[in-house]
């Protein structure tokens, strides 16, 4: 777990204990240093100190070689468990007697060194010189002592020390345990009331107070906040219950409205087109019933009602398609727009196979939409790009997507009879038309629906042409 | 040559002339028995208090589903819904293609949904298509035995 | 053993006077080291006076004693070596060595010296004894000392308890 996620009284029962636990340690360590330091001098002063003695003791042996005395001397030696050995040499360096008596050569220096003791090979050991007072070097005292006293009182000292370092640990654990939660209580009850909040979206609950230190400005600030939010919340609760009721009335009306424009829709379909069929019927009967009474003039009128009357029932269906976009349920599912072109691009080729139009559709053109809505947006886009092309020497139609406004738009284009920019406000409204209806027919519904379509996907549609060099439709979706 | 009578359920005497004048058009010289609207045609085919039902199932009823009184879809519904007139085959003949109008129409059992165009030449070669086929090619369902 | 072969050392190098005389030379000398001598009666002591070491009779040192005494000192006192024919010619003496050859004559020496502040070093036998103060005795290769503390208490010679304890005591024979 990383540091910064452990809990805080860890954190702080384990700084205290560490602050502590260092301190005991350096002190104990000073200590120890000191002591075998100090230790080590007295050892060597001790023994220093008692080579004069002896050495003061041994002069006569050695001034007047007497082995015996100088032994006995030496022998003296023996109170002491920690002599490893001593021996005195003569004037001229050579060894003269050791202790103990018995000790091998090879224990004791073959040669006096220089005078004075030294730590080495795990002994304390030195020379002294031996000489009466004012008197000539009369030879030299050899003594080596152990370190066993040194490392006995270590070893205690150590036990001792670390005894105390853990009694004081532990000590300065419970301490530390019991103290950090001065610290770390109004913290910790500071976190749960953020996570009561948090968790539970409780706005009622308050942090319990905690002093004047910066805790207890934290606690302060932080109930402070929670009252805010409770505010905010109460009072958004209230707008989004009035928003709700606005919504609920308005989707009301919505439904009043659709089921209206759905009733409407189906009389349309029904009431409207009755008579047009009994006018274009009944015309028609007269046309044939009554053809050698009329003149070119009377069958020409005719046929004019006719023509008008189906032409008022393209209009009311390409109306009622039109109304039907507007209440259709829309379902946003991924479209490949390259197939559904390529489809509609075949069925125009198949509903019109004399005619030779070129298609350059983009492959892979993907959008999210309505799928049904789509395809009668791209169908209505390109049939009109296949009208329009009619009259076109070598027709192109295009279906891609282009960088547009600083983002991605899908384009349909062709090279056919365009349009006059002047005129491109006109060109999504219902039943206008910028051409005339010899030059090409239609009701001038298609965009419209397009438009209406391409709005429903909370899209931009806009257009670019020019006469007789072909128009462009840009749309996002 | 099927000698079968057709049922034509229609309103508006517009359309039942210009029908009636279609299907002669096209030499068929079948009888063409006309109810103004839902009761009518009900009448026609179980009797009502007073008349009695037609003696002879027709070989097809051609349904308008904008009826006054009862309305087309229930007629379907009734038709569909008595042992005698289950088999029957009826054509929905209506101006709406909702969609609505559709499913509803196939899912009380009719046989077929036909758009009536305000063009008079192509109603009259739907009617005569009409009649070609459910006349002369479909079979029709056997008579049921008369109780 | 390191005395041993020290003297053995000193006989195969050496010629002259036996190596027994190099040791008794510098016995000799180290008394001066255990010995404190009263100081001169009625003149103010005067620390840097030479500390004399005479021989009487012949001398047995062969070089040993000048080589061991030259230019060392006691204190500030200078070791200076007389050799003497006759007590008489005795004067200021701090340590005197009686030869052997004065063996006959020593208790008429020893007799004069009575009471002076001198110290008597003699390998003559039964010097000790005869009222002497310090006697070397050859003893197997090792040279120990006898000591007549009451001729050194009685000359005023106060002798290091050191140097009494490598040595043995003597009490004179009563005449």
């Amino acid at each position: 777990m990383p540091l910064r996620d452990r809990p805080i009284q860890q954190k702080l029962t384990a700084i205290l204990l560490l602050i502590s636990g260092l301190v005991l340690l350096l002190t104990a360590t000073a200590f120890a240093g000191y002591q075998y330091w100090s230790m080590r001098r007295t050892m060597r002063d001790m023994l220093a100190v008692r080579g004069r003695v002896m050495a003061a003791n041994s002069t006569a042996a050695l001034a007047f070689a007497d082995v015996t005395h100088a032994r006995e001397v030496l022998s003296a030696l023996r109170a002491d468990p920690h002599v490893l050995a001593a021996a005195l040499y003569d004037q001229d360096g050579r060894l003269f007697a050791t202790y103990p008596a018995d000790l091998p050569v090879t224990a004791v220096p073959a040669t006096p060194g220089p005078d004075g003791y030294a730590f080495a090979r795990g002994r304390l050991a030195g020379f002294q010189a031996v000489a009466e007072a004012h008197g000539p070097r009369l030879g030299t005292l050899y003594t080596a002592s152990d370190l066993d006293a040194i490392y006995d009182t270590f070893r205690l000292s150590g036990m001792i020390g670390a005894a105390v370092l853990a009694v004081s640990l532990l000590t300065a654990y419970f301490l530390s345990a019991a103290l950090q939660r001065a610290i770390s209580a109004p913290i910790l009850a500071l976190a749960d009331t953020a996570r009561a909040v948090s968790g539970r979206r409780d706005y009622s609950v308050r942090a319990p107070p905690a002093g004047r230190d910066e805790v207890g400005v934290l606690t302060d600030a932080f109930n402070q906040m929670i009252e805010e939010l409770q505010r905010h919340a109460t009072e958004l609760e209230q707008r989004v219950a009035e928003r709700t009721r606005e919504l609920e009335a308005r989707a009301a009306e919505l439904l009043a409205a659709n089921t209206e424009l759905d009733a409407f829709a189906y009389s349309v379909s029904h009431d409207l087109r009755a008579p047009l069929r009994s006018i274009d019927g009944f015309s028609q009967v007269l046309l044939e019933d009554y053809a050698e009474r009329l003149d070119d003039a009377g069958r020409d009128a005719l046929n004019r009602v006719r023509a008008a009357s189906q032409r008022m029932g393209t209009l009311i269906d390409d109306l009622l398609k039109l109304a039907r976009i507007s209440r259709a349920e829309m379902r946003t599912e991924l479209v490949d727009v390259s197939a559904m072109a390529r489809d509609i691009a075949t069925e125009l080729q198949r509903a019109a196979p004399e005619r030779q139009v070129e298609f350059a559709i983009s492959p892979g053109l993907k959008a999210r939409g309505d799928a049904p809505l789509l395809r009668v947006a791209l169908e209505n886009l390109l049939r009109n790009s296949w009208k329009y092309t009619g009259k076109a020497a070598r027709p192109r139609i295009e279906v891609g997507l282009v960088e547009a406004n600083g983002g991605r738009a899908f384009m349909v284009r062709d090279n056919g009879a365009g349009f006059d920019m002047q005129y491109a406000n006109k060109l999504f409204g219902v039943f206008q038309r910028l051409h005339s209806a010899d030059e090409f027919e239609g009701t001038g519904v298609g965009l419209a629906t397009v438009y209406r379509i391409i709005s429903r996907h909370g899209g931009r549609i806009w257009a670019e042409g020019a006469v007789d060099q072909g128009a462009t439709f840009y749309f996002t979706l | 040559m099927s000698e079968g009578k057709i049922l034509l359920v229609e309103d508006n005497p517009d359309d039942v002339a210009l029908t009636l004048r279609a299907l002669k058009s096209h030499n068929m010289k079948n009888e063409v028995v006309v109810a103004k609207d839902g009761v009518e045609a009900l009448a026609l085919l179980f009797g009502a208090a007073g008349q009695p039902a037609m003696e002879e199932l027709p070989a097809v009823i051609l349904l308008d589903l904008k009826l006054p009184r009862i309305n087309g879809m229930e007629v379907l519904q009734r038709i569909r819904a008595s042992e005698r007139t289950r088999f029957l085959p009826v054509v929905i003949l209506t101006s709406s293609d909702e969609e609505r109008d559709v499913i509803d129409g196939y899912s009380l059992g009719a046989n077929s949904y036909v758009r009536k165009p305000v063009d008079f030449v192509e109603f009259t070669e739907a009617t005569k298509q009409l009649g070609l086929y459910w006349l002369l090619m479909n079979v029709a369902p056997p008579a049921p035995r008369r109780p | 053993m390191a005395l041993l072969t020290a003297l053995l050392a000193s006989l195969l190098l050496q010629t002259g006077p036996a190596p027994e005389y190099q040791v008794k030379a510098v016995f000799l000398f180290n008394f001066a080291q255990f010995v404190d001598w009263p100081p001169p009666a009625g003149a103010v002591a005067d620390t840097a006076a030479p500390l004399v070491i005479g021989i009487l009779g012949d001398d047995p040192f062969g070089p040993f004693l000048d080589a061991t005494v030259r230019g060392e000192r006691r204190g500030a006192r200078p070791f200076v070596l007389r050799r003497y024919e006759n007590v008489a010619d005795i004067e200021a003496c701090d340590i005197l060595f009686i030869s052997r050859s004065e063996a006959k004559r020593m208790p008429a020496i020893l007799a004069s010296l009575k009471n002076r502040p001198i110290l008597t070093v003699s390998d003559a036998d039964r010097f000790a004894e005869r009222g002497g103060m310090i006697r070397l005795v050859t003893d197997r290769q090792r040279i120990r000392l006898e000591i007549n503390l009451e001729a050194a208490q009685a000359a005023r010679l106060t002798l290091s308890s050191k140097l009494l304890s490598v040595a043995a005591i003597v009490t004179p024979r009563r005449r």
